[in-house]
């Protein structure tokens, strides 16, 4: 068994453009759901949004890339003026209903064969991310890696990340600086409670829909980062699953907490990648019984998503405020 | 599309090829190792596919390159001498009666392959605008519908009464339904073979101990902790996805069917054409769930389960055994899941993502009648299977599950507190 | 739904209610803002009788009614509210108190009625509105931000801050001196309602008594015209009840308008000028405490013998 290969894989899958994306997608719904209290369970028609704007902006409208990032960002913004204009006087199951259907709905109206022309329906939409990679100031031959053992990264891959981590930073750095002022202590009062900050003569209604645009468009930002990494999108990849790893991670991290979406993306991919490559490390060692090593072969995947939904209730019940969570207040909403 | 490969598995995959010591490749450097094909599924929505269509692939300057047909459950596939631009054709005169290529689409198309790489072709297929009279297609999917809205009501039944005795949405209320299916699914194959009707009985006894299990084991013991609302969310959303990931690793990933009942002689009766199973499935569902009605309406334990729902303290207090109660509602919630997933089963094959795909629709039929009610879950339940079905008389049937979600969005904007809830008290 | 009230309704109103500017009331001047004469006087000359007009009314209701299915739990006919002075409602469990302040307040819909507020018709009825205007209402239920700190949730309530807008939020040097402002004035509130020692902690962590204390204070903090308060001193110790009716006094002395919903009738003698009795959503009395507590009516509504009067 060789443990620095786990690790490297993990600690890549940690840095890499997925954990990027996770990340944006939990960042968005720090705002949502950790500052605002709006239980948005669709977080990934965000992210869908955002990588199919970018994508069909560029492949079938002919669009430069940037005008499709533009696009793609737009098109989060205005999923959540629609989405927030009949729901945010919802409660918080029902809204929470709303955002997993429409989620739903988009996704299923995009990968239509009605929708082939437009989006390449049940195929995946590709496009030429060249504009991007043409910036990458990192030496991207064939034989150039970066890093050591298996956490290395070829230069496209570095160039990705590298953005991407940079803008983690500076969506993090903004939610602080917004979250810190009294903007942000009237989001945090209408999650304790609207009605409160009703009384006290605050639009409720309008601060809601600042947080889902703001955190939304967040969102939308891991699906332009997704289209750019994968040079295009596929419906399947955006399942309401991913709005639950998006949870997982800000709830691994610590909800209504600065760093705690990052550095739960960051956990969660570490973790799963860790898994799934130590299952295959037992599997090729071939030191399990042969049934036992059948029974994981090819399963590492299917075991490693069991291992997040064993996260999330262990998370539940023994450290609901997370990594770096506070207790004490986390206490309180039993109360 | 039923593996329900998600962007994360997706790329989870890219990962491990990446990250599989000497397979890592540079981008673009051809594959050897790999054929490469033209591949595609012909099918309609998301439970008809077609057989034995003939797939011709040309290159570009029309030389024919391969020729096959489609597999039972509708795929083909084509390898191709080398990367470039095919032409690939159906063969329109192949499909069966009744189906055509969709409007607007051709019978050829274009698709570009990579070395390596694997292709996939759509075409475009539904039902032929002529042949069947609309009256008759109407009445048909009407039936479907009722069969449906039955399924979705019988699995509903536990999610609604659940909610109405702890206040917990169940998220992993779908893979209930799944494992209701998969046991039967065992207990008809490989566990000793039964006949599907003691399988489904089996199943239900199983599923009700397992929801004795869940409530006793989990549900209670949190409830007593007071976990936030949020919390008890939270943790059904992680039994959920162990559920189906524990599923999809025992059963796979791939749809099967029951022994039984599968070849079925169709039964025409005026304008219907019903197969023997869905009308044992409409009148079974119909008598459990009359059945259940009555134990609900009338019994001492759906007194209870009222007084419960309306509030667990006053209940607790007039010497009702909450406790007992909120399991009894688990164990026929679930049992009743569970038999809806053998019945979801039989209509559709068993796969890992049965009761995931109906929970959305489940929460519809539940919210439309109001959260907490049975019988509101139940005539929600059967609009909201009504109203899919009969919209595949004018859209494809790949969008048809738009419209119960749709209906969901529609009725929370409207008329949050669903068809016969209460609205609650505000300040 | 609300019947929408159009201008020309609200100032026909308006004048069948109030006197005639030039007369009528006795000419006694409204206290001034900066608290010389008591403003209590001018209620001394109004009838005792349910839905009486009031010399400078704050508020005035009309037709108002809201019911939950078959129950009609409001059904005000007329009622004013007078300027700068302290109203009490009283009225037994269910007579509709509540459900009338969320009606006023904006926080549920009426069936039928309008109203007017501070001279102004209140046409859109939405309760963030109502509240920049000036009308602050407290909850039955206390609604303190658990997690939020004790002067977090004081500093909520200021009116008008720079650093609420989406815009300024990421400039510190927009907002900071208001913030800076703002928390000397919450400093001083908490002070006054023992709370200071409590300053930074979170509010969740309070005892029922100190978080209905909080919600005066942070309502306070709003700058309120007209002071809704329901309930406020139930858990609350004598000694800080004692205290918190004192504080209230002093404000309507500075010309803040107050009502306060109290089933403790030593505490409704004590500091109201008016009171308003409303049994089965109607108001059945309204007079000075001293006439109102020994009113057969009254006595009768609260031990639930509403005819018992009439059949004696
Ligand atoms: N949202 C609602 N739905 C149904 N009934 C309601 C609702 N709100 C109030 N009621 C009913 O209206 C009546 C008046 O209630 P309200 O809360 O206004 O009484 P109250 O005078 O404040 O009583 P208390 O002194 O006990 O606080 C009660 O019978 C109550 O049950
Ligand atoms: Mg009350």
């Amino acid at each position: 068994m060789d443990f620095s290969i786990i690790f490297g894989n993990a600690a890549r899958a940690a840095f890499g453009p997925e954990a990027v994306i996770l990340a944006l997608a939990a960042i968005g719904l720090n705002v949502h759901f950790g500052y605002t209290g709006l239980l948005n369970i669709g977080q990934v028609g965000f992210l869908l949004l955002g990588a199919y704007g970018t994508s069909v902006s560029v492949a079938t409208f002919g669009w430069s890339l940037w005008a499709g990032v533009v696009v793609g960002l737009l098109l989060s913004v205005a999923f959540a003026v629609a989405l927030g204009i009949p729901t945010l006087r919802l409660n918080t199951v029902m809204f929470a209903m709303v955002t997993i259907a429409a989620a739903e709905i988009i996704r299923i109206l995009i990968g239509s064969t009605d929708a082939i022309g437009l989006t390449g329906g049940p195929l995946s939409v590709s496009f030429d991310a060249g504009a991007f990679y043409d910036l990458n100031p990192y030496p991207d031959g064939p034989h150039d890696r970066y890093g050591i053992g298996t956490f290395e990264f070829t230069g496209q891959q570095l160039w990705v990340i590298t953005v991407g981590w940079l803008l983690v930073a500076l969506v993090t750095a903004g939610v602080v600086m917004l979250v810190r002022s009294p903007w942000g202590r009237v989001l945090k009062s209408i999650r304790e409670d609207q009605d409160a900050a009703r009384s006290l003569g605050k639009n409720v209604f309008s601060y809601k829909m600042q947080a889902l645009v703001i955190g939304g468009a967040i969102g939308g930002m891991g699906g332009v980062i997704d289209a750019i990494k994968t040079s295009g999108a596929d419906p399947n990849g955006f399942r309401p699953q991913v709005t639950f790893f998006a949870y997982t991670a800000l709830l691994l991290g610590g909800s209504a907490t600065y760093l705690g979406p990052v550095l739960g993306a960051v956990l969660f991919w570490f973790l799963r990648e860790w898994i799934e490559s130590f299952l295959r490390q037992i599997v090729e060692e071939a030191w399990l019984p042969d049934v036992v090593a059948e029974f994981f072969d090819g399963a590492e995947g299917v075991i490693s998503v069991a291992m997040v939904g064993v996260a999330l209730i262990l998370l539940m019940l023994l450290r609901p405020q997370g990594i770096v969570g506070n207790r004490t207040e986390m206490q309180l909403d039993a109360r | 599309m039923r593996r329900g490969v998600v962007l994360v598995g997706v790329a989870l995959i890219v990962l491990a090829a990446w990250a599989a010591p000497g397979l890592a490749q540079d981008e673009g450097e051809p594959d050897q190792s790999e054929p490469t094909v033209l591949t595609g599924t012909l099918r309609l929505g998301f439970d008809q596919f077609f057989a034995g269509v003939e797939i011709t692939a040309a290159d570009e300057s029309g030389t024919r390159v391969g020729q096959v047909t489609t597999d039972q459950d509708g795929r083909w596939t084509i390898e191709v001498p080398a990367a470039g631009d095919y032409l690939v054709t159906l063969n329109e005169q192949t499909l069966p009666e009744g189906i055509s290529l969709r409007e607007g689409h051709q019978s050829t198309t274009e698709a570009t392959v990579l070395q390596g790489a694997s292709r996939a072709v759509v075409f475009a297929v539904g039902e032929a605008p002529k042949g069947t009279p609309f009256g008759e297609r109407a009445a048909q999917t009407v039936f479907n519908g009722l069969k449906f809205g039955l399924i979705i009501a019988m699995s509903a039944i536990g999610l609604s009464l659940i909610y109405g005795t702890t206040g917990l949405v169940n998220f992993a209320h779908g893979e209930l339904v799944t494992f209701g299916a998969v046991i039967a699914w065992y207990f008809n194959t490989s566990w000793g073979g039964l006949n599907l009707v003691l399988a489904a009985l089996a199943a239900m006894v199983v599923c009700g101990l397992l929801g004795a299990g869940m409530e006793t084991g989990l549900f209670r013991p949190l409830r007593r902790k007071r976990l936030w609302i949020f919390q008890l969310l939270v943790v059904t959303i992680g039994l959920s996805l162990l559920g189906r990931q524990l599923i999809q690793l025992f059963f796979g990933p791939e749809p099967l069917p029951y022994t039984d009942f599968q070849v079925q002689q169709r039964w025409e009766f005026g304008p219907w054409a019903v197969t023997p199973r869905e009308v044992v499935t409409v009148v079974a569902i119909i008598a459990v769930l009359v059945g259940a009605g009555l134990v609900l309406q009338f019994s001492r334990f759906g007194k209870a389960t009222r007084a419960v729902s309306d509030n667990p303290g006053l209940a607790e207090a007039s010497g009702i055994n909450v406790n007992r109660v909120v399991l009894w509602v688990w164990v026929l919630g679930t049992t009743l899941a569970g038999l809806g997933g053998v019945f979801q089963g039989l209509d559709t094959d068993i796969d890992p993502f049965l009761g995931f795909q109906l929970l959305l629709l489940i929460f519809a039929g539940v919210e439309l009648g109001g959260f907490g009610t049975a019988f509101g879950a139940l005539v929600g339940s059967l609009i909201i299977g009504m109203s899919t079905e009969v919209s595949t008389l004018w859209i494809s049937p790949e969008l048809k599950f738009v419209v119960p979600l749709a209906a969901l969005i529609g009725m929370v904007l409207l008329r949050p507190q669903g068809l016969f809830g209460i609205k609650a008290r505000v300040g | 739904m609300p019947d929408e009230l159009t201008p020309q309704a609200d100032s026909e109103q308006r004048e069948a209610a109030l006197p005639p500017a030039d007369g009528g009331v006795p000419a006694i001047e409204p206290a001034p803002a900066d608290g010389g004469v008591p403003a209590i006087e001018p209620i001394l000359t109004v009838p005792h009788e349910p839905g009486a007009p009031k010399p400078d009314p704050i508020l005035e209701v009309d037709g108002l009614s809201r019911s939950f299915g078959g129950l009609l739990a409001v059904d005000v006919d007329h009622l004013e509210v007078q300027r700068g002075a302290t109203t009490a409602l009283i009225g037994p469990n269910g007579a509709g108190k509540t459900t009338l302040f969320n009606l006023l307040s904006g926080f549920e819909r009426a069936d039928t009625g309008h109203w007017s507020f501070n001279g102004e018709a209140v046409t859109n009825p939405s309760a963030d509105g109502l509240a920049r205007k000036g009308m602050i209402r407290t909850f039955q239920l206390t609604k303190s931000l658990a997690k939020l700190t004790v002067i977090d949730n004081v500093l909520l309530g200021a009116p008008r801050q720079r650093g609420e807008k989406l815009w300024a939020a990421p400039f510190p040097n927009r907002w900071r001196s208001q913030e800076e402002a703002n928390t000397e004035r919450a400093e001083a509130l908490l002070e006054r309602f023992n709370l200071a020692h409590m300053r930074d902690e979170l509010a969740g962590t309070l005892s029922g008594g100190q978080r209905k204390l909080l919600e005066v204070a942070r309502a306070l903090m709003a700058d309120p015209v007209l002071i809704m308060l329901d309930e406020p001193m139930a858990g609350v110790n004598p000694a800080l009840a004692q205290s918190l009716m004192h504080h209230i006094t002093q404000l309507v002395y500075e010309g803040l308008s107050v009502v306060f919903i109290e089933h403790a009738m030593d505490v409704v003698t004590g500091i109201s000028d008016w009171v308003v009795v409303l049994a089965q959503g109607q108001v059945i009395a309204e007079g000075p405490p001293w006439k109102v507590i020994h009113d057969d009516q009254v006595i009768d509504a609260y031990l639930g013998r509403r005819r018992a009067g009439a059949a004696r």
